[in-house]
């Protein structure tokens, strides 16, 4: 077994198109300066959905029988691989995450890749309440704080370059 | 700096770093390319009974997480608190 790469990440962003990075491998994804063993990915529950999931999973090489492709469309709550190039957690209803589609709403996407919004994968770690997760939300949380600061910083740049008057207008 | 011990390999180098190096750490990552985050950041080593299964699938994230705590090692640190 092998670890994720960027290789394989793009082969899944071009396969099928609902689902989000979350965890730490969605954090990562962000930016966050943090080390991994797997790949987290919270998946739309929609057969469809489902059939797009195992269909990509099988061309990266995934080792699917009929029986747990079949469970994969169904939308378990939670599968894990651990029988393809790199480990991978399937994860329908992640815990501290109404619904998909409001986690859908507030991705972001970091190269294409859709990734939860950090508070999104803080609320998750923190409704899972495990030892590994307590030691790692304040870090997590002190990036988030980070993030949104630089992000901010970026969005008030573009606006300057797009528009240099919207920026002095709005200081006088 | 004395840190308490951590759980699981995914608690790694940085547990030694204090609050106030964060900053500079975000720094750095975020001048690096996600390719060069990706080759970093994902890692692979042996965590025995989680690793032992080609593959898992439970129902609920109950019944999950609370597999975690019936059959992986405390140090792990899959357990709730």
């Amino acid at each position: 077994m092998a670890a994720f790469e960027y290789r394989q990440a793009e082969e899944i962003r071009d396969a099928f198109a609902r689902y989000l990075f979350i965890g730490k491998s969605g954090a990562i994804l962000l930016g966050f300066s943090d080390t991994t063993q797997d790949a987290n990915l919270f998946v739309e529950k929609s057969p469809k959905n489902g059939r797009g999931l195992v269909a990509a999973l099988k061309d990266i090489g995934f080792d699917l029988n009929q029986q747990q492709s079949e469970e994969i469309v169904r939308g378990k709550d939670f599968v894990q691989l651990k029988n393809g190039p790199f480990d991978l957690d399937l994860v329908f209803a992640p815990d501290g995450i109404e619904k998909f589609t409001d986690a859908w709403e507030r991705r972001i996407e970091v190269e294409g890749f859709p990734v939860c919004h950090p508070d999104d994968i803080i609320a998750s770690k923190e409704a899972a309440g495990r030892a590994k997760d307590r030691e790692s939300l304040p870090r997590l949380k002190s990036f988030r704080e980070y993030w949104l600061r630089n992000r901010q910083e970026k969005a008030s740049c573009a606006v300057w370059v797009s528009n240099p008057n919207s920026r002095t207008m709005k200081m006088k | 700096m004395t840190s308490a011990p951590s759980h699981g390999f995914d608690a790694d180098h940085t547990d030694l770093k204090t609050p106030q190096d964060w900053p500079a750490e975000f720094d750095a990552a975020a001048r690096r390319p996600l390719k060069t985050r990706f080759r970093y950041a994902f890692i692979h080593t042996y965590k025995p009974v989680l690793d032992d299964e080609p593959y898992r699938e439970f129902d609920t994230m109950e019944e999950y997480r609370q597999w975690c705590e019936d059959h992986l090692p405390d140090w792990l640190g899959y357990g709730r608190i």
